[in-house]
């Protein structure tokens, strides 16, 4: 059994728990010193990155619970590749959000992170679940903080999903333990070894796939994540979709089923974004695509195609934040980030603009951009697998892609009609923070390699070269020509005007009929209970009334007994016990 | 559904087609070209192709190309299935 002292060992060292400790203390500082939050709680994640390099490759926080073994800490190439993403995401938020003072939002802006951060860093199936539930909690005060009703409910809706997957994970890891006794999270796998579905598989995919948002279990992202703050909603897009695609890779790698449930994730979010006028929810349905690719990488379990799939997670974590960042600017000066109500920001929003189009070209993986890196590994896999129906997918979800995020976002925010507002170029916090993330975008494009040795198999790219002349020429045909059929549509304009509009998502199942069900539910409940009450009240009544006067402090069971009859009274029991004793 | 910008993104290219536009326009008309004919060159081709469609030099160019008028000229019907007004959760909720 682990003493106190090597707990809080094991927790001191953790870069997590160090984060926890930053939100906590910042959450502490009184309203008059606001402004000193973030600063404080920016100094922690460095604190936190300077321990997770100090610490390395390797195992720690090994400890024992009711004779289990724990790891807190497991630092793999996994899981620290995933761990830096999360830092530079968490620190980038920090800074854009850098004049928020609201102490709920300020804390969950951190304390989320430290909880998908604790997921990734995990090495047991128990300290992950618990990170999987504090990050779930964690993040719905960003959804809340805005204090709005429409908000409040979302995020009941998502805390409720958010907490039925945890309630899966924790099923299936008592299931682990009882096939493997070990609760050690490592590859679990869908199939035993006769090639049948297990039940323990089943549940953990269940329960992971709802956080990476598959198919039909989606909705919860756009639902939610657009009713967070201008600065809430991009500290949601990162977290909690990554830690499902870092828990996938380490539990089903190789996973056939996969590869069909990420090429359905990227392909039907291209039309809901088509047709979508809010932009925070296209680019929702874009987070949806985005980790249908790295779905399929991990199905394809490969070296290379899990090398892609973690190192586009790592691109994606900055380039879909940046675009996030860059509509956010645009709705803190506008008020809106509907497509009908922005248009010709460019001239008032110009540094917005470029680094929106910086983060606009790497989803859309134009060579210098950060996608190019490492999309071509995803698709490079279904290749050698010879799987050709879904390289076509995948191609036409790349194209899917340049539609939704590549120019929508851009041009309905910043060019396209003229919205006639003139707002002032975003804040400088803001504007650092794209920035930055703008930098590292062109940065792992241009120069992949450091972002290439960071992957869990580094030596499986040797032979890759992303700028290879037939790649370079392959990418630039599909998504040149793709521009071009967009310009040839505006131009004889057949490209769709966009109209303010709720389109129905599987939400619409629990929000309409779900919620008549449930109404149905509570008033068919009360009804019996008030039928019940009439029928028995006078029945149960009488009988509290007889139990009152036996066992009543006037009852004949409240006297005291002379202790000759509890001599007696314990003599036979004594004596039963015996014969029982004895007889079995 | 009102469509208040029915001519909004349609009519934005005779509008913003100005000089610069052309220019953007001439440009990327130039590079899909020369992408699109550089691909028949066994420099930029792959040696060892996955798929016989990877043959043909100018395979993603048209499927690029295709692929993207399909998603648009078909995604927007979608709207006819799924869209409702915008309040429409809001008189529910």
């Amino acid at each position: 059994m682990t003493s106190a002292s090597e707990l809080i060992s094991a927790l001191a060292m953790n870069p997590a728990v160090i984060l926890i400790v930053g939100a906590s203390l910042g959450a502490l500082i009184p309203n008059g010193y606001a402004a000193m939050r973030r600063p404080l709680m920016l100094v922690f994640v460095g604190v936190a990155a300077m321990q997770l390099y100090r610490l390395g490759l390797g195992e720690y926080g090994r400890l024992g619970f009711f004779g289990e073994p724990a790891m807190l800490l497991r630092i793999d190439p996994l899981a620290r590749l995933f761990a830096i993403a999360f830092l530079i995401a968490a620190a980038l938020n920090l800074v854009y959000g850098w004049r928020l003072r609201d102490r709920m939002e300020d804390f969950a802006t951190l304390a989320y992170p430290a909880a998908a951060l604790g997921g990734v860093l995990a090495g047991d199936l128990v300290t992950l679940f618990v990170w999987w539930e504090i990050a779930a909690v964690a993040s719905v005060f960003l959804i809340w903080a805005p204090g709005s009703r429409a908000g409040f409910l979302a995020g009941m809706r998502y805390l409720t999903i958010q907490i039925f997957s945890g309630v899966l994970l924790l099923a299936g890891i008592v299931l682990v333990y009882r096939e493997t006794g070990s609760l050690a999270f490592g590859d679990i796998g869908l199939r035993d070894e006769a090639g049948a579905i297990k039940a323990s598989g089943l549940l953990m995919l269940l329960a992971f796939g709802i956080k990476a948002a598959f198919p039909l279990l989606h909705n919860w992202v756009q639902d939610a994540y657009p009713k967070a703050s201008f600065a809430g909603t991009i500290v949601l897009s990162v977290f909690t979709t990554k830690l499902a695609v870092a828990s996938l890779a380490r539990a089903f790698p190789g996973t056939g089923e996969l590869i069909f449930i990420g090429a359905v994730m990227t392909i039907f979010p291209i039309f809901f974004a088509l047709i979508e006028n809010d932009l925070k929810k296209v680019l929702c349905y874009s987070i949806n695509n985005q980790v249908g690719f790295m779905v399929i990488g991990i199905g394809f379990g490969t070296a290379a195609s899990i090398n892609g799939a973690v190192g586009y997670a790592f691109s994606n974590i900055i380039f879909e934040s940046l675009l996030f960042m860059a509509v956010g600017a645009a709705a803190f000066r506008t008020g809106t980030s509907k497509a009908t109500e922005l248009g010709g920001l460019y001239r008032t929003m110009p540094l917005t603009m470029i680094f929106c189009l910086v983060g606009a070209l790497s989803i859309s993986a134009f060579p210098g951009f950060a996608g190019f890196a490492t999309k071509g590994l995803l698709i490079d896999a279904a290749g050698e697998a010879h799987a050709f129906w879904i390289w076509l997918i995948m191609l036409f979800a790349s194209a899917g892609v340049l539609e939704h995020a590549g120019i929508k976002i851009p041009y309905f925010t910043f060019f396209a009609h003229d919205s006639g507002k003139k707002p002032k170029e975003a804040p400088p916090e803001m504007l650092l923070a794209m920035g930055v993330s703008a930098a590292l975008c062109i940065g792992i494009g241009v120069h992949p390699a450091p972002l290439y040795a960071l992957t869990p198999y580094p030596a499986a790219l040797a032979d890759y070269h992303p700028y290879a002349p037939y790649h370079v020429v392959e990418q630039l045909q599909l998504l040149l020509w793709a521009v071009l059929a967009f310009a040839v549509l505006i131009l004889v304009k057949w490209y769709p005007a966009e109209v303010p509009s709720t389109n129905l998502d599987t939400d619409w199942f629990f929000r309409v009929p779900g919620r008549g069900v449930l109404s149905w539910a509570t008033a068919a409940t009360r009804a019996v209970w008030n039928l019940s009450w009439r029928l028995f009240s006078e029945r149960l009544l009488g009988a509290i009334g007889r139990i009152y006067s036996v066992h009543g402090p006037e009852g004949a069971l409240a006297r005291s007994w002379p202790t000759g009859y509890m001599a007696l009274a314990t003599a036979i029991v004594l004596g039963v016990a015996l014969i029982i004793a004895f007889s079995a | 559904m009102e469509d208040d910008h029915a001519d909004d993104a349609a009519g934005a290219g005779s509008r913003h087609v100005g000089s610069l536009g052309r220019i953007v326009l001439g440009v990327l008309v130039a590079a899909a070209i020369i992408s699109g004919a550089l691909g028949f060159f066994p420099a930029f081709r792959r040696e060892d192709p996955h798929f016989a469609a990877e043959g043909f030099g100018a395979f993603f160019a048209v499927y690029g190309f295709l692929a993207f008028m399909f998603i648009v000229l078909v995604g927007q019907h979608l709207r006819k299935l799924v869209g409702r007004k915008e309040t429409y959760y809001d008189e529910r909720e």
